[in-house]
């Protein structure tokens, strides 16, 4: 791997000559730390509005009757969870903390294009205010699922909600590909000297390959908008069968992005992980090469099996996409084995982070299995459009996303404000929100093997009412067990213990600034011989990784 | 049912999918026992006891080639189970007993019998009923009327969409008489949720009096038995 010495020094951004303060300062900035936190409180506050909307969801289908709502509010409120979760949260909130930790990760003093980088969030904000603006229109907003398969959503549901919807999402989708434009320029032209590629740390390399993945398939999602609103508002017939137009293409574009959003979810989640264990088994990253190449074998595979949600139209050649959705769980289980690797005869620390990290490769694991019945075909016929897949996906969504993001809240809060969040709530919230999700999803396997279809108001089949009111219950406990770490978070941002610039002994380089870093991140940058310059300093030249005569330090 | 295993199947194709499910079932079963248990030996094994650290070992070829080959060939055979059950799953039978006409609409069924062109409607509060004779393959042909449906027999281990401009064919042999509930699973607006069906299946002596009534009475809602 050729070394980056001869690569140009981060740019500073111009220094502002009288610092404004407050809102405006929040307003005006393109400092990526800043415009990071932005990203991670406005799509934490969606996830808050999604998973209130989700709390209705169990509260209806608690019993069987329709008690607490219409089927059209009903519909609506399903609609506005999966759009809100999927389209506003999941893949924002690691943009987010890509912003704020790349640039620290790998020595820079910013992203690229800070100006951009800033326009991306206000698109982002914008974009999801639009969508937003739908609960408070005639008709209210979208009912058609987070799918919007036409001819529902084009010809069937006419009023303003779903217009708002599409271009919400259409503005949200390019905020998403100018974002990806600056990290992925960020991580290949602004690393410190020293810093190689096969020297990022994990995160860095789980956000470079999430940002390609929204390169190539965010343009697939923008044009499927357009062709949505333009079937919507001008007959353009893209998707009418009756005038010559197809449906299944319909799906087959929207998939070939929906499907790459997954990873495009999960991806930086991994990188998180990979992080977390690593610090708190006290061990380097067992496979770092390995994991690094897991990444690219999903992302490349994740292009080829898109109509694995489309085995049940009986119109896509089904071994093809079968195979490739198997073999994606290759490497998904490469990285599994490999941190449970770093933790083998490591010396584990088991902080809030580093059991969110746990947990997330137990549930995980549930959820990549559940994926792999889903890719054969047979067996998808039985189960798919059921409470199975419900529970699969959630199995990802919330075990893997939310476990991660949580570990990652864990670990990089005292870095984000320079206080730590209190060990004993993340330990109750970490247990509430581990029985809780299991409580919620999975018995939701169970009923859907059984029959129980998703995205239905009401159930008249009365042996599903005990594993519906299980599930109820187990959304309650987590609605708690998220509300208590808002709870921790709005103490600990004031009146956290000071954390100091390295509370947990980590080993990337955003561990040698201080915490909340400086305005242009760092004051010294030590040599980088490794993947563990932070660790390599604390312990000193004889157990660094590589020795690199090359590398010098910029102090 | 045992806790976790596919539902008993009611169709000769559906027990091809029950057994691929159970064959699925048992090899995540193992797989989920090993990752957990190592995790949970992880937990109790290598807490931290002191400030030594641990050896700082980067990685183990030989270990890792195993942990990427082994899963690629268990995959390989999942694949290989997936062909098998997918060719009974979608062989057409050479000479189905029966051809329904089946028609997913905003939300309800139409199922009209090609031979007699006996049909059974359903709507608002009306449940519409599919009768079938046990043990004869029956062909359905599928097409929705408006936006895309989904025809599912949960007991059949069984659906195929409904989409506009598309015509899905596929056979069903039941091979138990009942009566099996059926729904739509495809979001397909407001009243989704209210789209159901049932499957009848009955001798073949009850199929073919139900058939002359059904046919003589021209549009029977709900035919008698």
């Amino acid at each position: 791997m050729a070394s980056t010495t001869d690569l140009p020094l981060p740019a500073l951004p111009e220094a502002q000559p009288e610092k404004p303060a407050g809102i405006v300062d929040w307003v005006t900035t393109v400092d990526h730390k800043k415009i990071g936190i932005l990203y991670i409180v406005t799509s934490f506050a969606i996830f808050l509005v999604g998973g209130f909307l989700a709390l209705l969801v169990r509260t209806e289908l608690a019993r069987p009757g329709l008690q607490t709502m219409g089927l059209n509010t009903y519909n609506q409120v399903f609609s506005m969870h999966g759009t809100l979760m999927i389209f506003l949260f999941a893949a924002q909130v690691s943009t987010g903390l890509a912003n704020f930790l790349v640039p620290l990760q790998i020595g820079a003093a910013d992203v690229a294009f800070p100006r951009a980088n800033a326009m991306s969030y206000w698109l982002y904000l914008f974009g999801s205010l639009i969508v937003l603006s739908s609960f408070f229109v005639a008709g209210g907003p979208a009912a058609a699922g987070w799918t919007a398969y036409p001819p529902l959503s084009t010809s069937y549901l006419q009023g303003t909600g779903m217009d708002l919807w599409v271009i919400g999402l259409a503005v949200v989708g390019i905020a998403g590909i100018l974002g990806a434009v600056n990290l992925v320029t960020t991580i290949f032209r602004l690393r410190v000297p020293g810093m190689t590629m096969f020297r990022m740390p994990l995160f860095t390399w789980g956000v470079l390959v999430n940002q390609l993945l929204i390169l190539f398939a965010f343009p697939a999602l923008t044009a499927t908008l357009a062709m949505l609103l333009l079937d919507r508002k001008f007959g353009a017939d893209f998707f009418e069968a009756a005038v010559g137009g197809s449906q299944v293409l319909y799906q087959h574009i929207f998939w070939f992005f929906g499907h790459p959003e997954v990873y495009i979810i999960i991806l930086p989640i991994f990188g998180v992980i990979s992080e977390v264990i690593p610090v708190f088994a006290r061990k380097p990253l067992f496979g770092y090469r390995a994991m690094v190449f897991a990444f690219f074998a999903i992302a490349a595979l994740s292009f080829g099996v898109w109509a694995h949600h489309m085995f049940t139209t009986g119109v896509v050649y089904l071994p093809y996409f079968s195979l490739m959705s198997l073999l994606i769980a290759v490497p998904t289980g490469v990285k599994v084995f490999n941190w449970i690797g770093t933790m083998w005869r490591g010396s584990i620390r088991f902080t809030p982070a580093m059991l969110m990290a746990m947990g997330f490769i137990l549930v995980f694991v549930v959820g990549g299995i559940t994926g792999v019945f889903l890719a054969s075909p047979p067996i998808d016929f039985a189960v798919n459009d059921t409470y199975y897949v419900v529970a699969h996906f959630h199995y990802i969504m919330v075990g893997g996303l939310l476990f991660g993001m949580f570990a990652a809240f864990y670990f990089w809060f005292p870095k984000l404000t320079g206080r730590r969040l209190s060990e004993r709530l993340g330990h109750w919230q970490f247990w509430t929100f581990l029985i809780g999700f299991n409580l919620t999803f999975f018995v939701q396997f169970l009923v859907g093997l059984d029959g129980m279809p998703r995205r239905i108001a009401d159930y008249q089949i009365t042996r599903w009412t005990s594993a519906n009111e299980v599930s109820t219950v187990g959304s309650y406990l987590l609605g708690v067990s998220v509300l208590l770490f808002l709870w921790d978070f709005l103490m600990s941002v004031r009146r956290g213990r000071p954390a100091g610039d390295d509370p947990w002994e980590g080993n990337s380089l955003e561990w040698v600034t201080t915490s909340p870093p400086p305005h242009h991140n760092f004051h010294h940058i030590p040599p980088i011989h490794s993947e563990r310059p932070a660790f390599d300093r604390r312990h000193g030249e004889e157990l660094a990784g590589v020795s690199d005569p090359e590398s010098k330090d910029r102090g | 049912m045992a806790a976790g295993c596919a539902p008993r199947s009611v169709t000769e194709q559906g027990r091809a999918i029950e057994g691929a499910y159970n064959l699925f079932l048992y090899v995540a079963a193992v797989v989920f026992a090993l990752v957990s248990g190592l995790v949970v030996w992880s937990v109790v094994r290598y807490r931290r006891r002191g400030d030594e650290l641990p050896e700082q070992t980067h990685g183990h070829n030989t270990l890792e080639l195993l942990w990427t080959l082994i899963p690629t060939v268990i995959v390989l055979g999942l694949f290989w189970v997936t062909l098998q059950a997918q060719d009974e799953v979608q062989t057409p039978a050479s000479r189905p007993a029966l051809t329904v006409d089946a028609t997913a609409f905003q939300w309800s069924w139409r199922f009209r019998y090609e031979d007699s062109g006996a049909e059974v409607a359903g709507g608002p509060g009306n449940i519409p009923e599919l009768v079938v004779p046990v043990g004869q393959p029956v062909r359905v042909r599928l097409r929705s009327a408006d936006v895309v449906h989904s025809f599912y027999v949960p007991q059949a281990l069984f659906k195929r969409q409904a989409i506009p401009g598309v015509t899905n064919e596929f056979d069903l042999t039941f091979e138990k008489v009942g009566i099996y509930h059926g729904q739509c699973t495809q979001f397909c607006g407001l009243a989704h949720a209210d789209m159901m069906f049932r499957v009848r299946v009955v001798s073949q002596g009850e199929f073919q009096s139900w058939m002359a009534s059904a046919t003589r009475s021209g549009a029977p809602g709900q035919p008698g038995t």
